[in-house]
C-alpha cells in the first residue's frame, strides 16, 4: 500500500456540521400527534414549577476533524480516495448539587477511511490511524463513515459514569442508544418537519421554557419527540428551539414525564449569545466538552506534517 | 548525580506552553500536590551524551487558573456545575544551580521533584559553603544559612537591611544575626568567636539595653527554633552598656530609665576633645558641610591641639583654665571675637561673616554637648568606649541624645575604633558595627565627617576587620557606594514607592512585591553566592528587647560598674592560678 497525502482542502480542520435555524423540508416520517393532547387542544405547555430537575446530568458529545484527504494505492496501482480523521467523543458530568462539571470519559480514536481493499493500519509514532473499508470513495461516504464511527464511540462513552436519578442527555438524535435508561437525544437543528403546518404554529408560539406536547415519530427507528423553545433573546420563528427525543419503548406517561423534566433542567444549560454563536441551543457543558475533545484531537497540523512524512517513508 | 540528589516528592512537570529557559521555566503542579513561594524544586534534563544536568531553582510565582473557560464569567457557570473545567495551578521557578554548569533548558514534561535534604542544599550552595551561619528558616521549615565568607571580610563583607520602620525588624534581624554568628563558631575556632567584638549604637528607646537579660517569653517553640539552627537559645554572654552621662548632674551618673545595673557612662574630657582633634564631629550636620565655616572648623581644631594643656580634667589653654564644654565655648567665642587673637585661631583670610557663622553654630552645640564633653570629672574614671578592652557586644544608648550629640558620639566611636583597628594591622578579631538610620549618618548627598568613615570602613573595613552592619529605612538615601560595597543585601517590609527604585533591583519583581507585604520577622536575603535572595523567617529573640521581657540580670551588671574585672573573680583564681606572694589584684 502506498500513501499520497492531498494537499490543503478547505475540508481540513471543519467539523461539518450542518446549520441554519428552522426546518428546510417537510419529513416523509408517520407522526402520532395524540401522546399527550388530542390534536385539536395542542397548546404550549409550561414548565412544571413543582418538579425538581435531577442533581446529576450527564451529557456525551462528539467532535471530528479531518485531518488530511489521502490517496492509497494498492499493489494494482488503483488510487483510491480517502480520509485521514481525528474523532473523540465524551461525557460531562454535571453534579449541580456539589456544583461540579467534570469530564467523567473521554474516547479519542484515529481512523483512516478509504474504500481501497488493502488499506491497513497507518502507524506514525505513537499515533495510530485505524483503517476502515468504505464501500464507494465519494466524499458524503467517506465522511458518513467517520460519522458512524462516531456515534458508535459517543454510544461507547454513554454508558460511562451512570449514578440512579440522573439524566443522561445525548447530544443528537438518540439512534442506537433507546436501550439507555433516563436517556433523551438533544437535536439542534432541524433538517425537516415532523408536525404537519397547523402544529408548527404551536411550534413557532412556544415561549422560553415552554414545550410542545409528546408526539411520536417513525422513521426507519422509532421514538418520541417533543419541541422546547430555550431562553433566547431572538424573536425568529425557530430561535432556541430544539428537538428532544426519548425511546419509543417507554410508555406514554414516562415519555412525558421526561418531556418534563427535560424542560426544567435543560434551559439552565443554555449558552448566551455573546460568548457561543451557536446560543443558545449549543449547551454550555458541551460547548466546554467540545473544547476539552477538540485539544484531545491534538493539533491538527502536527498530525498533518505527521501523515505528510509518513506517506514518505511508509507504511507499516 | 542522581544518588546525591535523593528525590522522593515529585511535585509536577514542566510544562510546555511557556518557555521554559534555563535561568526561568514554569512548573504545571500535580493535582495533588502544591508549591508555595520560596519552595525550593529540582529537575533533570539528560544530554545526548548520557550525562544528566541538574537543575535547581526556587519557586517565584505561583498561579491557579481554570482550564477549559474562555470568558471571566465562565467562573460562574464553573462553579455551578454547568461547564466543565479544571483547575491547573503553576509555579514558576528561578533557577538557582545548574549541575554541571551545562545551560540547557529542562524538557516540557520533565518530573520536578521538591528538593530535600542534600538536593536542596545542594540548590541553594549550602554544600558550598565552608562556614555557614544560620539566618532563620525557609518557608519549607528547613534551616537557611549564610556564606561566613561574605561576611568575615574574607570574600566580602558589610551587610545593609533595609525596610519600613516598626514592622521590618531591622534592629531584630541584625541582633539575631550578631548572636547567630558569635555561637555558631563559623569565625574560627572558639577563641576567635569569643574575641570578635561587635559595636551596637541604640538610637530608638532602650530596646537593645536588655541584650544580656533573658527573655521571660521564651518558649518551647522557639527554643526548639534555636536547636535546629544549630544555637541555644539565652541572652548574649558578655555584653557592656554604655550610656551617656545624665544632663546637668555634675556625677556624671548614665542617664537610664529602664535598666538600672551594669551601665557605664560614656563621656570625652575636654583634653581628649583637644587633643584627638574631635571639634570637626560637632559640625556633623548635613548642612554643615556645604557652609564656608568648615575653614574655619579645621583651624580652630589645629590650633586647639596645639595649645591646649590637659590641667587635672579640663585644660588650659594661654594660662586660662577651662573646665567644661560651655566654658571651653565661650572662650573660643570671645578669642574669635577679638580682632587681636582671631588671625591666630582662624587664619587671616577668613571674613567676618563666616567666623560668625561658625561661632553661632559653636555656640549652639553648647546645650547637646555639655554632658557629653567634661571638665569637672575625675581623670582617672573610666569613660572611654573601647570595644577592645569591653564586653564581646558594646552597646551604646544614643537614645536619650538629641541629634547633634547623636552624631557626634557615633562619629567619634567610630573614628577612634576604626584608627584602633587600622594601627593594629590585623583583620582578626573582627568587629561588627551596627548602626541604624545610616541614611542619617551617611545621606547620598553632600558630606561629612561621619560619612567619611563609614566610607573608609564600607572600602578597606572589609581588610581591617570591621564589618558594618547598616540598618535603614530607604537604601535609596543611603550613599551608594557604601550599598555597593555591602556584600549581603537584606530587606523587610517596604514601603511600595521605594520598592521600585533599582538599589533593590536584586529582588525579582515577584519578590519585590511580597516585600510590601513581609510580615515582621520575615527578611528577604540577597547573598553574592545564590543568584535568588531567600525569604527567611528568624526565631523571635531570646533576649529580652523591652524591660517587660527582661528575666533576671546576669550577676556581672551587679558588680561595680567602675571596677573593670571582678575581684572575687581574681581570688578564686588565685587558689591554683597565682603565687601565694602575687598581689590577687
Amino acid at each position: 500500500m502506498r500513501l499520497h497525502v492531498d494537499g490543503w482542502d478547505p475540508g481540513y480542520g471543519t467539523s461539518f456540521d450542518g446549520s441554519g435555524e428552522g426546518p428546510a423540508s417537510q419529513s416523509s416520517a408517520e407522526t402520532v400527534t395524540d401522546i399527550e393532547l388530542p390534536e385539536s387542544d395542542w397548546r404550549p405547555i409550561p414548565r412544571r414549577d413543582d418538579l425538581r430537575g435531577p442533581s446529576t446530568v450527564l451529557l456525551v458529545d462528539g467532535v471530528r476533524r479531518i485531518d488530511a484527504g489521502v490517496w492509497v494505492t494498492g499493489d494494482d496501482g488503483v488510487p483510491h480516495r480517502g480520509l485521514a480523521a481525528s474523532y473523540a467523543a465524551g461525557v460531562v458530568r454535571c453534579d449541580l448539587e456539589r456544583g461540579v462539571a467534570d469530564v467523567a470519559g473521554a474516547l479519542v480514536k484515529r481512523g483512516l477511511f478509504t474504500s481501497s481493499p488493502t488499506a491497513n493500519d497507518v502507524l506514525v509514532g505513537r499515533v495510530r490511524y485505524t483503517a476502515h473499508q468504505m464501500g464507494r470513495d465519494d466524499q458524503a461516504t467517506l465522511t458518513g463513515g467517520v460519522q458512524a464511527q462516531l456515534a458508535a464511540l459517543e454510544a461507547d462513552v454513554s454508558g460511562a459514569a451512570r449514578v440512579d436519578n440522573d439524566l443522561l442527555v445525548v447530544d443528537g438524535p438518540l439512534k442506537n442508544r433507546q436501550h439507555l435508561p433516563r436517556a433523551i437525544g438533544y437535536v439542534k437543528t432541524h433538517r425537516v418537519e415532523y408536525l404537519p403546518a397547523s402544529l408548527t404554529a404551536v411550534v413557532t408560539a412556544l415561549k422560553a421554557q415552554e414545550r410542545t406536547p409528546v408526539f411520536h415519530v417513525g422513521t426507519n427507528w422509532q421514538r418520541y419527540a417533543w419541541y422546547l423553545r430555550l431562553p433566547t433573546t431572538s424573536s425568529a420563528p425557530w430561535a432556541g428551539v430544539v428537538r428532544i427525543e426519548c425511546a419509543a419503548e417507554l410508555d406514554k406517561a414516562e415519555a412525558v414525564a421526561l418531556a418534563d423534566l427535560s424542560v426544567v433542567t435543560l434551559p439552565r444549560f443554555a449558552s448566551s449569545s455573546y460568548k457561543d454563536p451557536r446560543a443558545p441551543q449549543n449547551l454550555v457543558p458541551i460547548a466546554g466538552l467540545e473544547r476539552r475533545l477538540r485539544s484531545m484531537l491534538g493539533d491538527g497540523r502536527l498530525l498533518y506534517r505527521t501523515l505528510v512524512l509518513a506517506a514518505r517513508t511508509v507504511i507499516g | 548525580m542522581s544518588e546525591r540528589t535523593e528525590l522522593n516528592h515529585p511535585v509536577g512537570r514542566v510544562l510546555g506552553t511557556a518557555d521554559a529557559t534555563p535561568l526561568t521555566f514554569w512548573v504545571a503542579v500535580a493535582a495533588d500536590a502544591y508549591l508555595q513561594l520560596d519552595d525550593v524544586v529540582v529537575t533533570g534534563r539528560e544530554l545526548p551524551d548520557g550525562t544528566t544536568v541538574t537543575i535547581a531553582g526556587v519557586v517565584t510565582a505561583v498561579r491557579a487558573r481554570h482550564e477549559g473557560a474562555q470568558f471571566d464569567s465562565d467562573v460562574f457557570a464553573i462553579a455551578e456545575g454547568t461547564l466543565p473545567a479544571q483547575v491547573q495551578e503553576a509555579a514558576e521557578v528561578t533557577t538557582t544551580r545548574v549541575l554541571p554548569e551545562v545551560y540547557v533548558p529542562p524538557s516540557p514534561g520533565a518530573v520536578v521533584h521538591r528538593a530535600e535534604g542534600e538536593a536542596r542544599d545542594s540548590a541553594l550552595y549550602f554544600d558550598r559553603m565552608q562556614r555557614k551561619v544560620p539566618m532563620g528558616f525557609g518557608r519549607d521549615g528547613a534551616p537557611v544559612y549564610l556564606n561566613a565568607d561574605f561576611l568575615d571580610g574574607s570574600r566580602g563583607a558589610h551587610v545593609s537591611i533595609s525596610g519600613i520602620s516598626g514592622v521590618a525588624t531591622k534592629t531584630s534581624f541584625a541582633t539575631f544575626l550578631l548572636y547567630s554568628v558569635f555561637r555558631c563558631g563559623a569565625l574560627g575556632g572558639a577563641g576567635e568567636s569569643a574575641n570578635s567584638r561587635a559595636l551596637i549604637f541604640n538610637v530608638k528607646g532602650e530596646d537593645l539595653l536588655f541584650l544580656d537579660h533573658p527573655n521571660t517569653r521564651l518558649d518551647e517553640d522557639t527554643i526548639d527554633a534555636y536547636n535546629k539552627l544549630g544555637l541555644t537559645a539565652g541572652p548574649f554572654p558578655d555584653v557592656r552598656v554604655y550610656a551617656p552621662p545624665r544632663a546637668g548632674d555634675s556625677s556624671g551618673t548614665p542617664d537610664v530609665s529602664s535598666r538600672h545595673a551594669g551601665v557605664d557612662s560614656f563621656y570625652w574630657t575636654l583634653a581628649e576633645f583637644c587633643e584627638n582633634r574631635l571639634l570637626p564631629f560637632v559640625f556633623a550636620d548635613a548642612d554643615d558641610e556645604r557652609q564656608q565655616y568648615t575653614m574655619v572648623v579645621h583651624a580652630v581644631t589645629a590650633h586647639l591641639a596645639r595649645v591646649a594643656q590637659p590641667a587635672d580634667s579640663g585644660v588650659v589653654i594661654d594660662g586660662t583654665r577651662i573646665g567644661g564644654y560651655a566654658e571651653l565655648v565661650d572662650y573660643l567665642v570671645n578669642q574669635l571675637n577679638d580682632d587681636a587673637t582671631r588671625g591666630t585661631w582662624a587664619g587671616s583670610a577668613v571674613g567676618l561673616g563666616t567666623v560668625n557663622a561658625f561661632a553661632r553654630r559653636l555656640i549652639g552645640s553648647k546645650k547637646d554637648l555639655a554632658r557629653l564633653i567634661r571638665g569637672d570629672l575625675a581623670v582617672r574614671r573610666p569613660h572611654q568606649i573601647n570595644t577592645a578592652e569591653s564586653a564581646q557586644v558594646t552597646v551604646v544608648d544614643l537614645h536619650n541624645l538629641p541629634d547633634r550629640a547623636q552624631r557626634f558620639v557615633v562619629g567619634v566611636t567610630l573614628k577612634s575604633e576604626f584608627e584602633r583597628k587600622e594601627k593594629a594591622g590585623t583583620a582578626k578579631p573582627l568587629l561588627f558595627v551596627v548602626l541604624d538610620e545610616l541614611n542619617k549618618y551617611a545621606p547620598r548627598e553632600g558630606s561629612s565627617p561621619i560619612k567619611e568613615i563609614l566610607l573608609d570602613i564600607a572600602e578597606r573595613g572589609r581588610s581591617l576587620g570591621v564589618v558594618l552592619i547598616g540598618a535603614q529605612q530607604t537604601a535609596s538615601e543611603v550613599e551608594r557606594r557604601i550599598v555597593s560595597n555591602s556584600a549581603i543585601r537584606v530587606v523587610g517590609r517596604l514601603d511600595p514607592a521605594e520598592a521600585s527604585r533599582p538599589e533593590y533591583g536584586f529582588l525579582p519583581p515577584a519578590q519585590r512585591q511580597r516585600a510590601l507585604l513581609a510580615k515582621p520577622g520575615t527578611m528577604f536575603v540577597g547573598q553574592p553566592e545564590i543568584p535568588v535572595p531567600l525569604c527567611v523567617e528568624f526565631p523571635f529573640p531570646s533576649w529580652a528587647t523591652r524591660p517587660s521581657e527582661a528575666g533576671s540580670p546576669p550577676n556581672a551588671t551587679l558588680r561595680s560598674i567602675v571596677q573593670a574585672s571582678d575581684p572575687f573573680v581574681v581570688v578564686g583564681a588565685s587558689a591554683n592560678g597565682l603565687e601565694d606572694d602575687d598581689i590577687p589584684f
